[in-house]
């Protein structure tokens, strides 16, 4: 009987380490995904639920309203006129971003004095909040004190009297320059990163052929930090995607709807108006469209692999 | 048996008789404080606008309430462009996270449909502050206490747009006389907003004043241009909406020619003008660099040097002490512009506590004392606060300042109040910027209307009539 007993323990005991074994992993991991079921899909079905209902600052319409909200989006030329404002400032901003960051990258991928001092002093902007850049930059701004216009004054020869946050010429210009000044060193620094990783015998090889610096870059360097150049624009595209604090902090969307991006919006109709369902279904379309953008480019550079 | 019974029964009447009358004899300040004590302990959530505002519950009426009573005031401070935003999000979500509500009383519709504020008549009754109340200045008591004939805040806040201007430089003899040889008429206070054009272009190509001097300064920016604008559409006779199909007017004559003359002002106003907000257009005129400003009615206090010089030390000195007088703004109907009023969060676990509170600041006797203290914002909102000996002494003509803001008490406009307002107000805004930045203004109203009308049709044409009705026909939705 005792060892009945005993082959009986040991075949469970086995049981339960080859379980253990198999499962273990799956212990691991359950608590960040319970996380992530909590802070990430719930509030998404929580959204999506929310869209399918009628809730606003006239009452709360808790049953299911059918593809009402949805179909207020495609009448609402406020949506697509922030949305287009939101694109076209990324794909002008991006390129800038990235070719400014490339360009002071190779400046500084080489050891010169006082490199450290230059690149600590360049990411500066970076770190501080987008909301004081902007706060900061209306005051640089400012058409009266701001020493933007004073300098602009000194090199015309005359006094200059724009009001960069209210001029419909103007408003764009001065969230660009607010924009580049931030982020530009963000993309210095992560390209800065790759091209110090860069094979140094690979371009010591090409210079002793006789390649062109300009081949040089394109044929070995560029390949080279093309992993990292398509993570920067992503992360930057999605910023971009997002762009609030600055237009914030600068115009408030305005004169008008000027500057109003798909964020602002959002925030505005949400938040001041609380067409609380109706914004929940112009989150849930961005963030669909977002995915597909992102699952997109990760394929296009074979990240997601 | 009778007899005793009749005795004990005179006895009674007469303890009775007596305890009222010592009851009665409390002030409603004394009153709520004896009432508040039971809850001795307790924190009371108290929300309150950023800034100067909040000055008041945080350095003089909080700790005074806790040493009289026990109870403990935290303020929750919060930009006047978030309060209502705050307000109704925390009552959405339920988490009782106020107790006390200050709330601009063109919310109040908004907020009492939505089930956020608590109605206070009970309260009113229950602790005697009825009587109290009539010593309200009519145009505060009367439009921005009740809905729907219930209270649900107490008006504690006499904001009022008057036209503060420099009466040295009025009185000037040689100012005088080059205005009546160019205008043909005598320098004085605009009582048109044309008149208030020709000062203002008069003082800023004044060579005498220099280059850095400008006839005027308003407020321009996103969040209260719409008050600027709704005082000038409507004494130039504009109506915000036709009153039988509820189609918005705004975009009318009045609201054109409103726009139109705002922004021609600005060529005579400092440079960026149409970005300045409260602080530019306030530290321009203490450093003396204005003839005239619309404001609220601080400066009248700042510009004579009543203020903590340590809470205002971002404004600049003023330049204009002596010289500064105050006149109601062309058209003679000033927009009220805000204004706050006390409520009880719904949601509150201490609403009577909090409703005390509210009693106890509100009253006679600690809301003239706030309303004189050198660091707050809050306005002189009583009949016997514009009456004030001690006030109407506080500086060489503190008399006429208060005279000033009784007459726009009498005369004032109320801010639209209707069901959404903060959306009307915000499509009216973005027109506004826009023409601002170079739309045409014709254009720009034209969009905002057909975007009220869209507002309108989405709430329902019947139940913005109903609240647009009972907003229209107080005395002073529109100029007499």
């Amino acid at each position: 009987m005792k060892a009945t007993t005993s082959i009986a323990d040991t075949s469970f005991g086995y049981r339960v380490s080859v379980f253990a074994d198999r499962r273990f992993k799956y212990l691991l991991v359950w608590p960040a995904v319970l996380i992530l079921l909590l802070v990430a899909i719930f509030p998404l079905i929580n959204l999506l639920i929310v869209s399918f209902q009628d809730i606003s600052i006239i009452g709360e319409n808790k049953t299911f309203q059918g593809g009402l909200n949805y179909g207020r989006l495609f009448e609402d030329a406020r949506l697509w006129q922030s949305i287009w404002h939101t694109l076209a400032f990324t794909a002008v901003a991006l390129p800038a971003e990235l070719i400014l960051g490339l360009l002071l990258a190779l400046l500084f991928v080489d050891r010169m004095p006082g490199r450290g001092i230059f690149v600590a002093l360049l990411i500066i902007p970076t770190v501080i909040s987008p909301i004081v850049a902007g706060a900061m930059w209306r005051l640089m701004l400012d058409t009266q004190f701001g020493p933007v216009n004073q300098i602009l004054g000194w090199i015309v020869g005359g006094p200059v009297d724009i009001t960069w946050t209210v001029d419909r010429a103007f408003v764009w210009p001065a969230i660009f320059i607010t924009e580049v000044w931030q982020w530009t060193p963000f993309m210095f620094l992560l390209l800065l990163a790759a091209l110090s990783n860069v094979d140094k015998s690979q371009i010591e090889a090409a210079q002793i052929d006789g390649a062109s610096g300009l081949r040089i870059f394109f044929k070995i360097v560029l390949p080279a930090i093309k992993p990292v150049l398509a993570i920067v624009l992503l992360i930057r595209g999605l910023d971009l995607f997002r762009l609030f604090d600055i237009v914030w902090a600068l115009t408030k969307g305005g004169p008008g709807t000027t500057t109003e991006t798909i964020s602002l919006y959002a925030f505005v109709l949400g938040f001041q108006q609380f067409e609380t369902s109706y914004t929940a279904a112009i989150a849930f379309v961005v963030i669909v469209l977002l995915s597909i953008i992102v699952i997109l480019a990760l394929r296009r550079v074979e990240l997601a692999r | 048996m009778p007899l005793a019974r009749s005795l004990i029964g005179l006895g009674a009447t007469v303890a009775l008789a007596l305890g009222s009358s010592a009851a009665s004899a409390q002030s409603a300040a004394e009153r709520a404080v004896e009432a508040a004590k039971q809850y001795a302990g307790t924190t009371l959530n108290v929300t309150w606008e950023a800034g100067l505002q909040a000055q008041d519950p945080l350095l003089f009426s909080g700790p005074k309430w806790e040493e009289l009573t026990g109870i403990k005031i935290n303020v929750v401070e919060i930009p006047i462009q978030e309060l209502f935003t705050k307000t109704l999000a925390e009552h959405r979500a339920g988490t009782g996270a106020f107790d006390l509500l200050n709330v601009v009383p063109a919310w109040i519709p908004d907020l009492a449909e939505a089930g956020a504020l608590e109605p206070l008549d009970a309260f009113i009754d229950q602790h005697g502050y009825r009587d109290e109340l009539q010593d309200i200045a009519p145009v505060y008591r009367d439009n921005q206490m009740a809905y729907q004939d219930t209270v649900y805040g107490l008006p504690d806040d006499g904001d009022v747009l008057i036209l503060y201007y420099r009466k040295d430089l009025f009185a000037d003899e040689n100012h005088r006389a080059a205005f009546s040889d160019r205008f043909g008429y005598d320098l004085a206070p605009p009582e048109t907003w044309q008149q208030f054009l020709e000062i203002s272009q008069y003082f800023t190509e004044s060579e005498e004043l220099g280059p850095d001097f400008f006839g005027s300064a308003q407020i321009r920016v996103p969040g209260l241009i719409h008050f600027f604008f709704e005082e000038r559409f409507r004494t130039n006779g504009g109506r915000f909406f036709d009153q039988e199909t509820m189609r918005a007017q705004i975009n009318s004559d009045a609201g054109v020619q409103a726009l139109a003359g705002m922004i021609e002002e600005h060529q005579f106003m400092p440079p960026g003008v149409e970005a300045w907000g409260p602080i530019e257009t306030l530290s321009a005129w203490l450093s003396g660099n204005l003839a005239m400003m619309g404001w609220w009615p601080p400066p009248g206090r700042w510009s004579d040097g009543f203020f903590d010089a340590d809470v205002l030390s971002f404004v600049p000195t003023s330049e204009v002490a002596g010289k500064v007088g105050y006149a109601l703004p062309p058209g003679g109907a000033p927009q009220l512009a805000a204004g706050f009023s006390l409520a009880v969060s719904s949601d509150s676990a201490n609403k009577e506590a909090a409703y005390l509170f509210a009693q106890w600041l509100n009253s006679k006797e600690i809301s003239i004392e706030r309303v004189q203290l050198p660091y707050a914002l809050r306005d002189p909102f009583r009949t016997s606060h514009f009456q004030n000996e001690d006030y109407q002494n506080a500086w060489g003509n503190a008399n006429e300042y208060l005279d000033t803001l009784q007459k726009g008490a009498e005369t004032g406009l109320l801010d639209l109040s209707i069901r959404s307002t903060a959306a009307y107000e915000e499509a009216l805004t973005r027109a506004i910027t826009a023409a601002f930045g170079g739309e045409d203004p014709q254009a720009a109203l034209d969009q905002a209307a057909a975007e009220w009308d869209r507002l309108t049709d989405r709430i329902g044409v019947d139940v913005q009539k109903r609240a647009y009705s009972d907003w229209a026909a107080k005395p002073n939705a529109y100029p007499n």
